[in-house]
């Protein structure tokens, strides 16, 4: 056979087991932060299925509503944009993409962030839910100091501040996530590893897998960057500290507030599987243990280290206020200089 | 961007409810904002009208107290007792001083239970759910105190004209059990405040925040805690009989900002558990109630008490008959409405929701009467509701 077919044919395979396996783990995630948020408060919590799985199911079986949108057509492609988004951002970091015309590097996973922040942005312009300006009855008082005022939605202004995030706030995640890449002197996701892990080959035997020897987690620019990360990534999935674009006391949930039933359901799958990427992202970067569909071995482990993020992150979740710009500013400062010494210090590795 | 008058310049207006899950009561919020920052807020209630003046009209008048339990669910005592402060004024009726104690004691039993309550509400605004969950664990042991009092935990109906329903009297076992759960809430309440205070994250969210000067407070007729937080010593448990037989701090700060409004609250609770600890140990003896009272025609009268929120009041007159006549009811939150309009500007636009709410809105029960004519909506005063409508029959 045509190597060039075969390799596009173990690609096709290799990206179809991994999105699967990656899909149906992702699902589990919610459960698994509720749970521990739950146990932090002093409750019981969901099962852990719940939150995850079942919700999703529920909402594909729910009676569709169309959304009030600007464009509800394309309001409605947005999350399927999103969920093909978030799966090749995963997919570029399985080994078998790192052969394909660079994206398994820097550039396409940065690429796919930068996409899926984006996102955010159209749906907050897009969605008009009745929450906020389009009041079925009259609701201005006679007498107003303010009677002509532009009005705005909330989504509207879930959306400025989404461009405000993608400026500013999620800028310390790129940084972090260049300093493996500096510590291997190379844009490929395959060097990153291979410097951490020299022993694997996605080509080594289904059954082998190899642990790696000098882990950049364990360096003291890795570390700094892991933090920096760990942070990044909680602004990447807009959760507390982070989830002013949808706080529940003013944006409700911004841009996404109009998805109902099977919509609600792919925007759940959208955000799991982020968090199940950008977790995976990190163990391939950091520890040099990538997801390998084709090495039982090596996935499982890259599943089980990938648990890190969303415990740390659910640990946070339950200690932390929402911030406002007046503290989002200084803190994406702090954690941008801290990801520039976390660069430096990696140069001189 | 809209120039709408001289002063300031406005880029857009921000409206949040009267459907809205951050907010409780259905009210709406205009925000009128330039990018993040609010330059002016407008607060209209009047969603919710449960016509409950008109529900008293021509009731006798053991009936009609009953109602006035039902106008909160967070302050019920209050309502309950200042409504019986009527007619005991305005008759003269004599209550007894245990009855006097174990109101006192439902009243800071209850005080606990809307200030916890009030911390839950604010952190989960500030985002916090673990602060906001604890609020609401500590909140349960003085829910049980006022069944174990009154038999029910959210209408304990304890006060009756001319003292308390005898069920609600004081046992010694009962005595003992409420210094024992006080102590360890007062433990457990401690090292929750403490952790509120050593939050630096939580800090910043309420620091500096919310700001509402004296003299602010004072033009603005803030009430209560609102008030307080403000530097204004203003506090009508100070000039109450009911109140003189126990010592107790008034809180004031002058931060005047969020977090004061929520330390102000934190301190007022430690002084209610001084309170609750005098009643049950320097309880008098003897009845509960004085019955020896008819009920006869009594001149519109009024009376103030201090709320949780702030300063509320009831006022009624009896016909002939003993029928209420003329009920009124003025919240705290009536007052408190206007200083939170106006604590809010130069805030973000998340932070006025929380300064909103560090005030400690109720906003269902301060919704008066309302009569939409001919397409025309303005409130009637209760004179013309009578001149038109007539006494309900």
């Amino acid at each position: 056979m045509d190597a060039t077919i075969l390799f596009l044919a173990q690609l096709i395979v290799s990206s179809v087991i991994a999105l699967a396996i990656a899909t149906l783990y992702s699902l589990v995630l919610p459960g698994i932060e509720r749970k521990i948020q739950a146990r932090i408060q002093q409750r019981v919590g969901p099962p852990i299925l719940m939150p995850g799985f079942w919700s999703v199911i529920k909402f594909m079986y729910k009676a569709r509503t169309e959304p009030i949108a600007q464009m509800p057509r394309f309001y409605k492609f947005l999350i399927g944009f999103g969920v093909g988004v978030v799966s090749l951002l995963f997919l570029f970091n399985t080994p078998y993409w790192w052969f394909m015309l660079g994206w398994g590097s820097i550039l396409g996973i940065a690429g796919m962030l930068k996409l899926e922040e984006v996102i955010y942005v159209f749906m907050g312009s897009q969605s008009q839910s009745i929450m906020s300006t389009s009041m079925p009855v009259p609701d201005t008082v006679r007498g107003s100091k303010w009677p002509n005022i532009r009005r705005e939605f909330n989504e509207q202004h879930s959306a400025e501040r989404s461009l405000k995030m993608m400026l500013i706030g999620s800028l310390p995640l790129y940084l972090a996530l260049l300093v493996p890449f500096i510590v291997a002197q190379s844009v490929n996701i395959g060097s990153v590893v291979v410097t951490q892990n020299p022993a694997y080959s996605p080509f080594n035997s289904w059954l082998s897998f190899s642990l790696p020897t000098s882990p950049i987690l364990f360096t003291v620019p890795g570390f700094i960057a892991a933090i920096v990360y760990f942070l990044g990534f909680v602004v990447m999935l807009n959760e507390k500290p982070f989830t002013i674009l949808k706080a529940k006391i003013d944006m409700i949930e911004g841009g996404v507030l109009e998805y109902a039933a099977n919509l609600r359901a792919g925007y759940y799958l959208m955000r799991n599987l982020l968090m199940f990427a950008l977790s995976s992202i990190f163990v391939t970067l950091f520890l040099g243990i990538p997801f390998d569909p084709f090495m039982p071995a090596m996935f499982l482990m890259n599943m089980v280290l990938s648990l890190m993020l969303p415990i740390a992150l659910s640990v946070l979740v339950a200690f932390s206020p929402i911030f406002t710009f007046r503290q989002i500013y200084p803190t994406a400062i702090g954690l941008s200089a801290l990801g520039v010494l976390a660069m430096i210090l990696a140069l001189s590795i | 961007m809209t120039e709408a008058n001289n002063e300031k310049m406005i880029e857009k207006e921000l409206s949040f409810g009267p459907v809205h899950p951050a907010l409780i009561e259905p009210y709406r919020i205009r925000l009128f904002v330039n990018d993040e920052i609010v330059e002016d807020c407008e607060i209209n209630i009047n969603m919710a009208y449960r016509g409950m003046e008109k529900l008293f009209d021509g009731l006798p008048v053991e009936k009609a107290l009953l109602i006035a339990e039902r106008v909160c669910g967070i302050c019920s005592h209050v309502h309950a007792w200042n409504a019986v402060r009527v007619i005991e004024c305005g008759l003269g009726i004599e209550v007894p001083p245990r009855a006097d104690y174990i109101r006192v004691l439902v009243q800071e039993f209850q005080r606990i239970t809307s200030h916890l309550i009030f911390f839950g509400h604010a952190f989960e605004v500030v985002g916090h759910e673990t602060l906001a969950m604890r609020a609401l664990l500590l909140r349960e042991q003085f829910m049980d105190l006022m069944q174990y009092v009154g038999g029910n935990r959210v209408m304990p109906s304890v006060p009756i004209i001319g003292g308390i329903r005898p069920r609600a009297d004081l046992t010694d076992s009962l005595k003992k059990t409420i210094l024992e759960r006080c102590d360890a809430f007062e433990a457990k309440y401690a090292q929750y405040v403490q952790r509120i205070l050593d939050d630096p994250l939580v800090i910043s969210r309420v620091n500096g925040i919310g700001l509402l000067t004296k003299e602010d407070a004072i033009k603005y007729h803030a009430t209560g805690p609102t008030g307080r937080a403000s530097g204004w010593r203003y506090d009508l448990r100070t000039e109450m009989k009911e109140y003189k037989p126990f010592d107790f701090n008034v809180i004031v700060l002058d931060g005047c900002d969020t977090k004061d409004r929520v330390v102000d609250r934190a301190l007022e609770v430690l002084e209610s558990l001084k309170i609750i600890h005098q009643v049950v140990k320097n309880l008098p003896d003897g009845p509960v109630v004085n019955r020896n009272w008819v009920a006869k025609e009594m001149p519109f009268t009024t009376a103030y008490l201090e709320t949780y929120r702030g300063e509320v009041m009831h006022t009624y007159g009896l016909d002939h008959q003993g029928l209420v006549r003329n009920y009124q009811i003025r919240t705290p939150t009536i007052t408190n409405l206007a200083a939170m309009e106006h604590a809010c500007v130069g805030d973000h636009v998340t932070e006025a929701i929380l300064t909103i709410a560090s005030c400690d809105p109720c906003l269902t029960c301060c919704t008066r009467t309302e009569v939409v004519d001919s397409g025309k909506r303005r409130t009637m005063t209760d004179y013309e509701i009578v001149r038109k409508y007539g006494w309900r029959k």
